[in-house]
């Protein structure tokens, strides 16, 4: 059954319906919110709200780009949110200064090379982050990302590529060590 | 380290990068279906009395928009009514008249909500505590999901503004009576995100009286 006729019937109040909507798209979405909060509770939680919302919505989609992008644009939004959330409930706890980044691990703690790089992604400013998550682990295109972002291609190209440069950086520190 | 071996690394970075752990479909699932379920309770979305409901609601919040409407210099939305008797020009006018005060009823509706929620934000930061907020909130809660059921929310922004206007809406009502300075705070925080109050704003301009076609 494709997404069409899953939709139509998700609107006409079929329950099993949702859940085959829900089977044919978890996995996608639940990935990318892992790979965006590394936290498998937050994921879940991230994920459920985004499924929910996305039915809660599902009359308004007009099927300008696949429904798999229009939920991971959902569980997108709703991730950042959360995460903004959550940093800054953590910097009112532990004061501006001492905040660390979200997710972000001591480099010196384990000098393995992708321990770091996953540091530094950790540490690339939220756009670049979302953007080289979006493109270099994911796989979606620009475009994809420009319609679940709300930007132009053009401006996911430049985040990816300024987050590459950075994750460069690190790697030439690296490799100086 | 050359430039092969750079781009392999930011590959091998790519794809070991936060590596997930199975989908945990079913739990998640079950979390999923109790909340819609409640929606399902809460928003019973093709019973016929639903429609009825909500114009009754609808005409009643409508009678003071109606009124400003119909004062000398400002355009009429036309007969509220439209009697069998009535030549068949007159009936084909009923469709519209029924959409117009949909749309004079939303305007109220969120024009309400957005006086409400600019008193809930200043509490927030004077920390005066009234009485009323969850009962008035309850109540807009109320004529917001009608609404949210109602023609009114046919319009893509209207429905997503609707939307986000019950999450919060609803996280007013819930707040106990109690409820600490932090939790209050929390609730202005999931406000803010939302950019409901710009929103209502824009759809409903303050010290602007709504009128017909803002929507």
């Amino acid at each position: 059954m494709d997404d069409r006729e899953l939709i139509g019937r998700v609107l006409a109040g079929d329950p099993s319906a949702e859940r085959a909507l829900y089977d044919a798209h978890v996995d996608r979405v639940f990935r990318l919110v892992y790979r965006m909060t590394d936290d498998v509770h937050r994921a879940q939680d991230y994920t459920q709200e985004a499924f929910i919302r996305g039915f809660r919505r599902l009359a308004d989609f007009r099927g300008d780009s696949a429904l798999s992008t229009w939920l991971c644009a959902i569980a997108v939004s709703v991730t950042l949110n959360g995460l903004r959330a959550l940093r800054r409930l953590r910097e009112r706890e532990v004061g501006l200064d001492e905040a660390p980044a979200l997710g972000t691990r001591r480099p010196e703690a384990d000098p393995d090379l992708r321990t770091r790089l996953a540091s530094a992604v950790d540490g690339l400013p939220e756009g670049y982050r979302t953007v080289f998550v979006l493109h270099d682990v994911e796989g979606y295109t620009h475009e994809e990302i420009a319609t679940m972002l709300g930007v132009q291609p053009g401006t996911s190209k430049a985040q990816l590529f300024r987050a590459r440069a950075r994750l460069r950086v690190v790697l030439a520190d690296f490799a100086r060590d | 380290m050359d430039d092969d071996r750079l781009e392999e690394s930011l590959r091998a970075a790519a794809r070991d990068y936060h590596t997930p752990p199975a989908t945990p479909r079913d739990a998640m699932w079950r979390a999923i279906d109790g909340r819609r379920r409640a929606d399902r309770v809460r928003r019973p979305a093709r019973r016929p009395w639903i429609p009825w409901a909500a114009a009754a609601a609808a005409l009643l919040a409508v009678g003071a928009a109606l009124g400003r409407l119909s004062a000398p210099g400002t355009a009429s939305p036309g007969t509220t009514s439209a009697p069998v008797s009535a030549p068949v020009s007159a009936r084909a006018t009923a469709p519209r008249v029924n959409e117009a005060a949909y749309r004079m009823a939303t305007l109220e509706h969120l024009g309400q909500s957005e006086a409400f929620l600019t008193l809930f934000r200043a509490s927030l930061h004077t920390g005066g505590r009234e009485r009323l907020v969850t009962a008035t909130a309850r109540q807009l809660l109320a004529s917001n999901r009608l609404l949210l059921d109602s023609p009114a929310a046919r319009d893509p922004r209207t429905h997503l503004l609707l939307e986000d206007l019950e999450l919060v809406l609803a996280e007013i009502a819930q707040l106990p009576a109690d409820a600490s300075a932090g939790d209050r705070k929390l609730v202005g925080e999931g406000m803010e995100r939302g950019a409901v109050l710009p929103r209502l704003r824009t759809v409903v301009p303050a010290g602007s009286t709504p009128t017909r076609g803002d929507l």
